[in-house]
């Protein structure tokens, strides 16, 4: 091999290296890119040297031979290419993750079959290549693009953001934006949670409102404490609700079109306008969902709610399997881990899916108000759990031990009620309007302290959802590795290292120098 | 036509475990995996143990959750699946340079293709061989990260995805080492063309900002790191898998040409 | 079961040098026929074309009819070759080796042991087959090259300057084994040493500078006195050689 092309390679190899080695204090160096340059050029003038030195191939049959080899090496080189072409543009993949982060859910593969029937110009996934997490949103977004006839991906590049994406595009931590003909909608970090949220906002032919009840002491919803609903207002905005607080007004109606209404456990009493116009709201189809807490008296409860089924009697839950979790551990943080299977607000959780509720109201059922209207409890605490009436002396941490004569019960927290209203439909036994209300006796575990905590979160989206009859969407949950602690003591890691990673590399070596002695002998 | 080839890997097999350096190479990169993969499952421990006991002193549960990007596949799988393919590049061409080049130094390729072997036989033959030894260093490499990733319950199925990609990363530039291989009878020059091809082809990252956004997408379709990522991340895909086989075959079409083209001299 | 060997003007050129000008040949079944010349003649390059490692410029050689450009591996199949200085693998045993080579070949299960123990038998090699060819004495390695060149019984045998670097006694022997093929195998024998050709072949062929610089029967040598005093007297002068890169 001649000299030229040689010294040629080992200094492109010097380049790339070096190269590789600095990329990330300074891109190209002086150093790496005049040996890449020179190295290139070697080569270069070693190739042109070889051409002109090449003396023909001797003979007809060594030409033939040479030729038909070449050929066959340039058709292999076609054939990979062409393979490659038709391979890249097939989705077939095995997704060995383990919770299969990059196979969609069945919540967004029928998000995406409700897409597919919907007129209107397709939703684009705007990827931009270059990103932080390109490598591993790639996938994902392919997934989408797989799935959904309707989504489509463009790729695009940092430097040339696409019109309706500029604005939204802002740092390197940008990675998708999607987008339905002009409107843009970000995405924060690309999870599926927020890929398939961003696609039920750009979607949705009309944005739900959800509307909170101010007035009486609820919960502030601007507020960024601990205890505020700040981070609830912006997750519910993220799945394409319009968030509003409301004042109810004195005689009028409530302003039409209010998906859901949310009394984020009111304090004072609510004045008897208040309450009729309440009445009126649901008897006509309304939605609400009702929060509480021990210790609240407003006759919000025991005049509203009462009337509509739910019993929410004084005294606090208090439960021995209760969550250590919090930085006092007591017996009063619930964790709620028992629910109704089959009902759409606690379907998707279960003993693994827990709820984290501190200080919970007792929710019970009264009366039905009408015989067609179905109460159901949906969420429980464990069957050593008993209800303290005594709440301010529950609260301050006395009589929380459990009488013995108490026989066993699991004191409900949360409650659903639907109420067939309206006229009936023409020739069917249903109804034109149905209300509904979820009544949950915390307010706690939807604060911003709380809301991402254990499975919070679901519990209250899937009750917005239900109450905004958007049934479809519940339980639409990111898949994100449950972080696993590697339950190995510090002795068994080190065991496990020193027997495989170095009494096997030593086993190797010495089988080495065996091969070595015998080469020699 | 079997049986001629299944000789001739016999025989490669017993070259390869004749001489030392394949026993150095598998203990190098056997070390070097379990030690770094120790490393960054020991990172992420300390990691989560930091997340964790914030929860624990101070502000409490909501603060101590590990934010989701703080996962065994970004802080281990990931990051070790980029060590151990830079530690492949670096051992394979130690391997792959003698398989052509020595034949060809010590005149055995003579009495090889002069006793009725196929060229075609000879080269799948030794790529083969290579290919076996790709696998057993990655089996070897791959005991220890698959009994503490089984036993601590963080994704075997995973870590046999890194390991396909591994394999598939390994044979292609294995082949790349044993095209080069047999262009020479240089076993040195077989090393450096060995290194500098995969190196080139890595990411095409030291050329991609001196050459137009169209030249550079593509540049980037054929190189060899843009292809390996989805396997850590625990995705098999199958574009992938025909992306490195093709540069198997590549190489093995190439190591094909170049018996020809000795014969053809 | 023996094979005739024509070559019908053969030429291998490397550039501007010629190796092999226009060389034809006639080779009878049964015979041993030696090729001489000095150093780089072409003797080599001859084999090489002949057994298919390398392709002729121009001409063609053929083995029992068969052409070794339209086919070599079917020429190879008749052909035993043994090369110069053999190449062969250092980390096999002898055994081990033969085995290869004889699976090579298309051997297998019981003819291949067969084969193997005729011809450990044939060369002498009993004593050594478990030791590693690498460890072997010269005269050995010529031999095991000869009994992997035997291993398929083939009708040609091929041998590439087999006594270079011998000791009498073992030039001695490996002559007696070659010259036992007379008859049964047709034996193409190169060599540059003038008096193991006369010794053992029954014609010779010169080569200089890739020519056929003479041809002489065994009884045309000892007509002449000696191979060296026929060729001085044909040729008129030492014999040249051509420099094959």
């Amino acid at each position: 091999m001649a000299f030229l092309p040689a010294a040629g390679l080992v200094m492109i190899l010097v380049g790339v290296a070096s190269y590789y080695a600095t990329r990330s204090l300074h891109g190209m160096s002086v150093f790496s890119g005049a040996n890449l340059a020179l190295g290139v050029a070697l080569i270069l003038i070693g190739a042109v040297a070889q051409v002109r030195a090449f003396r023909g191939f001797s003979g007809a049959a060594s030409r033939r031979v040479a030729l038909r080899a070449l050929a066959i090496l340039a058709a292999g080189f076609a054939a990979v290419i062409g393979l490659d072409l038709a391979a890249s543009r097939s989705t077939a993949r095995l997704d060995l993750t383990v919770d299969e982060l990059y196979t969609l859910s069945d919540q967004s593969r029928a998000l995406c079959a409700e897409l597919g029937a919907q007129t209107g110009p397709p939703i684009e996934l705007v990827f931009f290549e270059d990103a932080l997490l390109a490598k591993d949103v790639r996938l994902l977004v392919d997934a989408y693009a797989d799935a959904c006839p309707q989504v489509d991906v463009r790729d695009a590049s940092r430097k040339e953001p696409p019109a309706g994406a500029r604005e939204l595009y802002t740092t390197t931590a940008t990675t998708v934006i999607a987008c339905r003909g002009e409107v843009c909608d970000p995405i924060g970090y690309p999870s599926e949670r927020n890929i398939t949220s961003a696609l039920v906002r750009l979607a949705r032919a009309r944005v739900p409102r959800v509307y909170f009840l101010i007035g009486h002491g609820e919960v502030d919803l601007a507020s960024q404490a601990d205890g505020g609903y700040s981070g609830l207002a912006a997750l519910l905005r993220d799945q394409g609700f319009d968030v509003r607080a409301q004042v109810l007004p004195a005689t009028a109606k409530l302003p039409s079109k209010v998906d859901v209404l949310i009394a984020a456990a009111p304090e004072r009493d609510l004045l008897p306008e208040e309450l009729a116009l309440l009445d009126r709201y649901l008897e006509g189809g309304g939605r609400l969902l009702a929060l509480s807490d021990p210790g609240l008296r407003s006759n919000f409860y025991s005049d509203l709610l009462l009337r509509w089924g739910f019993e929410l009697s004084d005294g606090v839950v208090v439960d021995d399997a209760a969550s250590p979790l919090l930085e006092q551990p007591s017996p009063l943080n619930l964790l709620v881990h028992l629910f109704a299977p089959y009902n759409p607000v606690t379907r998707t959780l279960s003993r693994r899916t827990m709820v984290l509720m501190p200080g919970t109201r007792p929710v019970e059922l009264a009366r039905k108000p009408q015989p067609d209207d179905r109460l159901e409890r949906v969420a429980f605490a464990s069957e050593r759990a008993f209800i303290a009436r005594d709440v301010a002396m529950a609260l301050a941490g006395r009589g929380l031990d459990r009488p013995p004569e108490l026989p066993e019960s699991e004191p409900p927290v949360a409650a659903t009620g639907s109420y067939p209203r309206g006229e009936l439909v023409p020739g069917t036994e249903s109804r034109l309007l149905e209300a509904r209300i979820v009544v949950i006796g915390d307010r706690d575990f939807a604060s911003n302290r709380l809301l991402d905590a254990l499975y919070n979160r679901d519990l209250l989206l899937n009750a917005v959802r239900w109450l905004a009859s958007d049934e479809a969407r519940i339980a639409l949950t990111d898949k994100a590795w449950t972080p696993n602690q590697d339950p190995l003591t510090l002795q068994q890691t080190v065991a496990y290292f020193y027997f495989l990673a170095f009494a096997l590399p030593e086993a190797l070596l010495l089988l080495g120098i065996y091969a070595w002695w015998r080469k020699q002998a | 036509m079997i049986r001629r080839v299944l000789a001739l890997a016999r025989k490669e097999l017993r070259q390869l475990f004749a001489s030392p350096i394949a026993y150095v190479v598998g203990t190098a990169y056997v070390a070097l995996t379990g030690i770094y993969f120790f490393q960054h499952l020991v990172s992420y421990n300390q990691l989560l143990f930091v997340y964790q006991s914030e929860g624990l002193t101070g502000g409490g549960f909501d603060q101590g959750t590990v934010p989701s990007q703080i996962n065994v596949l970004n802080e281990v799988f990931v990051p070790a699946a980029d060590d151990f393919g830079l530690f492949l590049l670096v051992v394979l061409p130690l391997v792959t340079m003698r398989v052509f080049a020595e034949e060809r130094a010590n005149g055995t390729d003579e009495l090889l293709l002069t006793s009725g072997l196929r060229p075609w036989e000879v080269a799948l033959a030794k790529h083969g061989v290579t290919y076996l030894f790709v696998l057993g260093l990655l089996a070897a490499s791959a005991i220890y990260p698959a009994v503490v990733v089984s036993r601590a319950g963080l994704g075997f199925e995973h870590l046999f995805a890194l390991y396909v990609g591994q394999l598939c990363y390994g044979c292609a530039i294995a082949s790349i080492g044993l095209a080069c291989s047999s262009f020479t009878s240089s076993q040195i020059v077989a090393a450096v063309l060995g290194y500098s091809i995969p190196f080139v082809l890595l990411d095409f990252a030291w050329l991609t900002n001196t050459v137009s956004e169209e030249v550079a997408a593509n540049l980037k379709e054929i190189a060899l790191l843009s292809h390996y990522g989805s396997f850590p991340r625990g995705v098999i895909e199958l574009a992938e898998v025909v992306y490195f086989a093709g540069i198997a075959f590549l190489g093995w079409l190439a190591s094909l040409t170049s018996l020809e083209l000795a014969r053809a001299r | 079961m023996s094979a005739r060997i024509e070559a019908q003007s053969v030429s291998k050129r490397f550039g501007s040098v010629v190796a092999l000008d226009a060389f034809s040949l006639d080779v009878a079944p049964g015979e041993i026929f030696g090729l001489i010349g000095p150093n780089g003649a072409g003797k080599t390059t001859f084999i090489r074309i002949l057994t298919g490692y390398w392709l002729a410029t121009e001409g063609d050689v053929r083995v029992d009819g068969v052409s070794v450009t339209r086919d070599r591996f079917a020429v190879q199949a008749r052909t035993g070759y043994a090369c110069e200085q053999p190449k062969l693998y250092a980390d096999h045993t002898v055994d081990q080796f033969l085995r290869f080579m004889g699976q090579v070949r298309g051997l297998a299960g019981a003819r291949l042991r067969q084969a193997i123990e005729l011809s450990v038998e044939r060369m002498g090699l009993a004593p050594v087959r478990r030791r590693r060819i690498g460890v072997l004495s010269k005269g050995f390695r010529q031999r095991v090259a000869l009994a992997q060149a035997l291993l398929h019984d083939p009708a040609l045998l091929v041998v590439d300057e087999p006594t270079v670097g011998l000791d009498p006694a073992q030039q001695i022997e490996l002559r007696r084994i070659i010259a036992g093929f007379r008859g049964t195998h047709t034996v193409l024998l190169c060599t540059h040493q003038l008096h193991e050709a006369e010794a053992i072949c029954d014609r010779v062929a010169l080569l200089d500078r890739g020519r056929l610089a003479a041809l002489a029967t065994a009884d045309e040598i000892k007509q002449g006195g000696s191979l060296e005093a026929l060729f001085l007297a044909r040729v008129g002068r030492a014999p040249e050689a051509a420099v094959v890169p």
